[in-house]
């Protein structure tokens, strides 16, 4: 009776896991469960539950299939196979200790698979997932249900593991198949090619902050604000994933605060300003060398108190800026200045010459953009896409086909028409050069036109649109 | 009942409820993917700023300086403005070139220089970092130098050219700012047109203290202008 009722309880747990998982497949953002009580609390902000179910830990196979298969439906095929064991035993009247025995083995699984899971959640993500919770005391649940009623047992009799494996095994590979077999598949193209490309990609002004340099890897950018929720998550997503190495990352600061962003209407992210000056002056200024230790440690600083961070900005931000500095004392001097606040300007302008979306966070490999929607259960499966040989092939057939960069336009009438006169004059001392033309010139697309809808090449005309919303994460239903 | 039959029904109830679950789940996933693929999307594109005082005849104004004076493209860079030049292109009165700026009150400063002079003191390189790195979305920055009417026109027109020189010079020694010579344009009007009055004592200046007509148009006058042109 025990093990049957850990065996419902964690097949309830286990089905809302999946259910959460698989509502994801759409890629968009939704209220997952998280507590305790079966079914209750759904929520859609960050939770442990969420940190969870991101993680590269929750589902196998990611490479392969968008988001892996989870392994919460193999935890659901399992606990209803237990509950039919269970099921039967009741059903009879009567049982025998060769069954109970099997039972007893089969509960092992998931009170094995609990225990290696809750250290990973507690060690490796520093997380508290309710719902998994729940599934571990139904797993131990069963354990106990089923040795109690083994120990009831007597006479003592032969146990028939085969027939039990089969049914067992039958179950979830029937599971897996049809999950399989039914989930959404994204075009595999689209996954390769990514949504949009960056027209101006090269580090002029310097503003690049080294991330993860792995020489020999695939360079990418990840446009990122360090007080952003999302940024922390998916840099945990790309820190665990093994593909993370295969990228030589620079960061492009991008905070989402009106403080310093003209883009942003108001401070989402109070603070970020600040901590991104941090990290500049962290990583120097001046170019050359940039400090990547440095920069990392502030960033990761940054990461790890990110509420705090923001809450004592939006009271008193001279107070965090003093924070950092007796965190940072190599940033004195520096925090604030004219130079490092032109240089997180230039970071910002980084991100108008690419017309790139207001949202963080935004990864870029080989130049072309990672789709948003393929940034946490779809990152393993699009990054081995974007790293593959032919998305290079593409890119760079991409590259060959794409057309000069337009010309400046024809200057207006009236200067033309004094430009005898002006010719005229000395110019030696004349220092006056055009002005950032492309983007402020370009026409403008449709309103809803945002770059990771259009075609890659039409990114470059995407400056000077209406600006809707700011985004700080993928689209919300 | 027979044992088998509970057995069966049992393991089929076993593997259909799971079953139904995933696939009703991916058939809603499936729906849901399939409608927010033709669905658009909502998210702001990063652009250069464009003031709400940007109204179409400040930007033409601006676009007809910006070009005239080599700030754009195509436009002969490499060129500057001459007082006579400046007056022509903008078309507008003293008066009304000077009122052009106005709202950028808030976003203008006054680098105040002593008589005949064109250095720059300790308040004014203060000014002139602060001015340069409140950049935001802006596109031009610009640096329209001025002198008061003493001396004759030929001098006072060569010494605004120096003080738009001075402030540019230190910009670059400061910032070593590739952009600079992309979006800094000078103006040097000397004493012939758009005499600043007494009025602009008030904005942000890097001097203290008095402020006759004759201070504040020994003076480079710099701003970014938040106009998408």
């Amino acid at each position: 009776m025990v093990a049957l009722a850990g065996a419902l309880v964690g097949a309830v747990f286990s089905g809302l896991s999946t259910t959460d998982f698989m509502a994801h497949l759409d890629r968009q953002v939704h209220a997952i469960h998280c507590s305790f009580l079966p079914g209750a609390a759904k929520e859609i902000a960050e939770s442990g539950c969420r940190t969870v179910m991101m993680s590269p830990y929750s589902s196998f196979f990611r490479e392969q299939l968008w988001g892996g298969v989870p392994v919460s439906l193999w935890a659901l095929a399992v606990f209803a196979f237990l509950a039919y064991r269970a099921g039967l035993m009741l059903w009879r009247g009567q049982t025998s200790s060769g069954e109970t025995k099997v039972l007893l083995v089969a509960t092992v699984l998931p009170v094995l698979m609990s225990v290696v899971y809750g250290v990973l959640a507690v060690y490796k993500l520093d997380a508290l997932c309710k719902v998994c919770v729940g599934i571990y005391a139904a797993s131990a649940a069963c354990f106990v249900g089923a040795f109690l009623a083994h120990r009831a047992q007597n006479p003592w009799s032969g146990a028939r593991f085969g027939p039990a494996l089969v049914e067992g095994v039958g179950l979830v590979a029937a599971l897996t198949l049809a999950y399989v077999v039914l989930v959404p598949k994204p075009d595999p193209r689209t996954s390769m090619r990514g949504c949009g490309s960056l027209v101006r990609a090269e580090d002029a002004a310097g503003v690049m902050i080294p991330l993860a340099p792995h020489a020999g890897g695939a360079a990418s950018i990840e446009v990122l604000d360090p007080l952003c929720p999302s940024c922390k998550a998916f840099d945990a997503r790309l820190a665990a994933s093994s593909l993370g190495e295969r990228l030589d990352l620079n960061g492009v600061l991008f905070p989402l605060d009106s403080t310093c962003n003209w883009m942003v209407t108001e401070s989402i992210h109070p603070g970020a300003c600040a901590v991104s000056e941090a990290i500049l002056c962290a990583a120097g200024v001046r170019g050359g060398t940039r400090n990547a230790a440095e920069a990392g440690a502030v960033l990761q600083w940054a990461f790890a108190r990110q509420a705090e961070l923001r809450e004592l900005a939006a009271r008193n931000e001279g107070a965090l800026r003093e924070r950092i500095e007796r965190e940072f004392p190599g940033v004195k001097g520096c925090l604030g200045s004219a130079v490092v606040k032109s240089k997180l300007t230039k970071s910002l302008r980084w991100a108008v010459a690419n017309a790139i979306p207001v949202l963080t966070p935004q990864l870029f490999v080989g130049g072309s953009r990672m789709c948003d929607e393929d940034t946490d259960l779809g990152l393993e499966y699009t990054l081995t896409r974007m790293l593959s040989p032919e998305a290079a092939q593409e890119r760079a057939r991409r590259r060959a086909a794409e057309p000069p960069r337009a010309p400046p336009p024809p200057p207006p009438t009236v200067a033309a028409e004094l430009q005898p006169a002006v010719a005229a004059e000395p110019v030696a001392e004349v220092v006056a050069k055009p002005v950032t033309p492309e983007p402020s010139l370009a026409p403008a697309p449709p309103p809803a036109a945002a770059p990771s809808l259009v075609p890659a090449a039409a990114d470059a005309a995407a400056v000077g649109a209406p600006s809707p919303a700011p985004a700080d994460e993928k689209v919300r239903p | 009942m027979s044992d088998t039959s509970k057995r069966w029904i049992l393991l089929v109830a076993a593997l259909a409820i799971p079953l139904v679950l995933v696939v009703t789940s991916a058939a809603s996933a499936q729906s849901r993917l399939g409608a927010s693929k033709s669905a658009t999307r909502d998210v702001a594109t990063a652009s250069v700023a464009n003031d709400a005082y940007c109204t179409p005849e400040l930007k033409a104004i601006v676009r007809r300086v910006a070009g005239a004076c080599g700030l754009l493209e195509g436009g002969g860079g490499g060129r500057g403005c001459q007082p006579l030049q400046a007056k022509k292109v903008a078309a507008l009165s003293g008066r009304d070139f000077n009122a052009m700026f106005k709202p950028l009150m808030n976003r203008a400063h006054i680098i105040q220089f002593d008589s005949t002079k064109a250095e720059l003191d300790p308040a004014a390189r203060a000014l002139v970092e602060k001015a340069w790195s409140d950049q935001r979305g802006a596109s031009f920055f610009f640096i329209v130098s001025r002198s008061s009417p003493d001396g004759d026109e030929q001098y006072n027109e060569a010494l605004s050219r120096d003080r738009a020189k001075s402030v540019l010079d230190y910009l670059d020694q400061k910032f070593h700012d590739e952009d600079l010579k992309k979006e800094a344009g000078l103006l040097w009007l000397g004493e012939e047109f758009a005499q600043l009055s007494d009025e602009f004592c008030s904005w942000n200046r890097s001097r203290s203290g008095s402020c006759s007509r004759a201070d504040i148009n020994r003076s480079a006058f710099v701003a970014w202008i938040d106009c998408a042109i």
